[in-house]
């Protein structure tokens, strides 16, 4: 079976070579993004990690910032790592290119800089994969477009077509909106007393 | 004033600059969209010198239907659908790994029988994949529909089966999570020992016709080579990843739905070449029988589905389930936010992740042989573009 490599160990091998570059929080491994390239480096070319196998390259908008995820894979020593970097930057969200490192993340990089609008400095070819130049939007950001029977919050339409159909101001800090999940406001309830006749 | 021998040796150093490619302007061919040698709807853009590709660039989207946007606002169970039209010459294998990526966030537990009837469907979509793969391959390289058309018997019995057991033959929605839709029925079984008596012979003719081909031989030996480091380093993976060398299979490493119950082989080329990708299909199909076998031979009883709600709702959290799809290392990555629907549904695709190298392998080569490449490495366009 693959197993999990441990976080902790991981840390320890991209902080001897890119000090302070990575930090464990619930046994996930983030790594700051400016640093990216040495740590991923790091853990590519040690004997012990061996993570020569990009497996896995996408983001997750998680609204307040970008999540991109990386799972390096170890064929000889059977382990695999999930990785996590953030990007808080809505307007112009960027990190560097892993593509000097893996030409496995040519073509992943292209995906999540078409369909979330995050750009990786240092990739050689980075244009929209799916949709066309000029495509309003990415799609896959949770403000793009209301879609029917959506719980979150989007645009009535494209920004082309009407002049109210804008994005959150550039800059700010999208709020996230109710979801059925959440805990629900106290108070708002109004429950039947005995005997009363509920509306 | 100019002699004849001035004249002639002008007219010569055109000829040797027309070509050699020197002064001469790159042709750029669009083959595709629209184009039977690209499998799908997929344009690549070759810049040729002569017969030379220097330049091959691909563009693709053509097939995009936003899957992993709409799968956001769909429950667990609605999403296993789209599954299916993500590589629809592997419905079962697309179903299985999404499901496994579910079952994980939901901790829920497979009985053994619905385990034992996963890898019989998977193993059985491997056959049918790898006859669609190795008959268009061989077509791409010059022999007209014949072993197409024998392959494709063996890929029509498969996809019989599939529809006695659920119906659809293509797009199949058979597994659950927790399990699979519906029983085996009651003639499935003898239509597949049928299946596994015949299968042996009808191997043994495609290889008598087609492994001592010249023809084959000459177009597919030698071309599109690719290392083993370089495989790795494009994070290849599947038949185009084995073929170079690297036993990496994800049934072997990291076993699933209890493949390491069953005793197979992973079979590897030494070359790299298309010639060693067709080998290696064609090695792993007659590996996927020798599983049917076993499945046959120990088919447990009992439920063949777990008890799962279908608005399930599992705990806010992650998950990243791979399967060995007949294309390769196929992933889905969820994102759970504790709501009815997944949060991010992400599917690794190995179709598009393994063309990340058909540039270096087709660049240097001639025109044809990148045509070549291209079937070799078995691209579902449907998988691509999602």
């Amino acid at each position: 079976m693959t197993a999990q490599y441990d976080a902790t160990a991981a840390m320890e091998i991209v902080n001897a070579n890119a000090p302070g570059a990575a930090c464990v929080d619930a046994g996930i491994l983030f790594l700051e993004p400016e640093r990216l390239v040495e740590a991923i480096e790091a853990l590519r070319d040690s004997e012990e990690s061996d993570l020569i196998f990009l497996s896995n390259l996408t983001a997750v908008d998680q609204e307040l910032y970008f999540e991109i995820v990386y799972h390096l894979q170890s064929l000889d020593l059977n382990h695999i790592l999930q990785i996590k970097a953030r990007v808080t930057d809505r307007e112009d969200p960027a990190l560097p290119s892993l593509t000097g490192l893996f030409h496995g993340a040519h073509l992943q990089e292209r995906e999540v800089y078409d369909l979330f609008g995050i750009r990786f400095e240092g990739h050689p070819d980075l244009r929209r994969m799916f949709l066309w130049d000029g495509f309003p939007g990415y799609p896959l950001r949770k403000d793009f477009l209301q879609m029917p029977g959506q719980v979150r919050a989007g645009l009535p339409g494209f920004p082309h077509e009407s002049e109210e159909n804008a994005w959150p101001v550039p800059g700010s800090v999208p709020q996230r909106p109710m979801h059925p999940n959440d805990p629900q406001p106290e108070g708002e309830l109004v429950v039947a007393e005995e005997g009363e006749e509920s509306s | 004033m100019t002699t004849a021998d001035d004249t002639r040796l002008a007219m010569q150093g055109t000829i040797e600059a027309l070509t050699t490619g020197d002064g001469s302007e790159p042709v750029v061919v669009n083959l595709g969209p629209q184009h039977p040698s690209t499998h799908g709807v997929f344009r690549l853009k070759v810049t040729l010198d002569g017969e030379i590709v220097q330049d091959a660039e691909m563009r693709i989207g053509y097939l995009h239907r936003s899957m992993e946007k709409l799968a956001e606002e769909r429950t667990y169970t609605q999403n296993i659908p789209f599954t299916d039209r993500i590589d629809y010459l592997a419905a079962m294998s697309n179903n299985l790994a999404y499901c496994l990526a579910a079952e994980e966030l939901l901790g829920v537990e497979v009985p053994p029988r619905a385990n034992a009837i996963r890898v019989m469907f998977a193993e059985l979509q491997r056959v049918a994949s790898h006859a669609m793969a190795n008959g268009t391959f061989i077509n791409d390289c010059g022999a007209w529909h014949t072993p197409l058309f024998h392959m494709f018997r063996d890929r029509e019995r498969v996809l019989d089966m599939f529809e006695m057991t659920c119906g659809a033959r293509l797009t199949t929605n058979y597994m659950r999570i927790g399990g699979v839709a519906f029983d085996l029925p009651d003639e499935l079984l003898p239509t597949l020992e049928q299946f596994l008596a015949d299968m042996p012979e009808n191997i043994a003719n495609y290889e008598a016709l087609l492994l001592e081909n010249e023809i084959l031989h000459a177009r597919a030996r030698g071309i599109g080579v690719i290392s083993p480091e370089m495989a790795i380093n494009s994070s290849l993976s599947g038949p185009v990843l084995r073929a170079t060398g690297v036993p990496w299979d994800l049934r072997k490493a990291n076993p699933y739905c209890g493949y390491e119950d069953y005793e197979f082989d992973v079979p590897v080329g030494e070359q790299g070449d298309c010639f060693d990708r067709f080998l290696v299909r064609m090695a792993e199909v007659k590996e996927s029988l020798r599983i049917l076998r076993q499945v046959v031979d120990n088919l447990p009883d009992g439920p063949w589905l777990a008890d799962v709600p279908l608005h399930a709702r599992p705990e806010p959290g992650e998950s990243y389930a791979r399967v060995e799809s007949p294309r390769g290392e196929l992933g889905f990555y969820l994102v759970s936010d504790g709501g009815p629907a997944p949060y991010r549904f992400h599917c690794r695709p190995p179709s598009l992740i393994n063309l990340t190298a058909l540039k270096e392998m087709s660049i240097g080569g001639t025109l044809a042989d990148a045509i070549v490449t291209l079937g070799s490495i078995d691209i579902v366009v449907g998988e691509i573009d999602r």
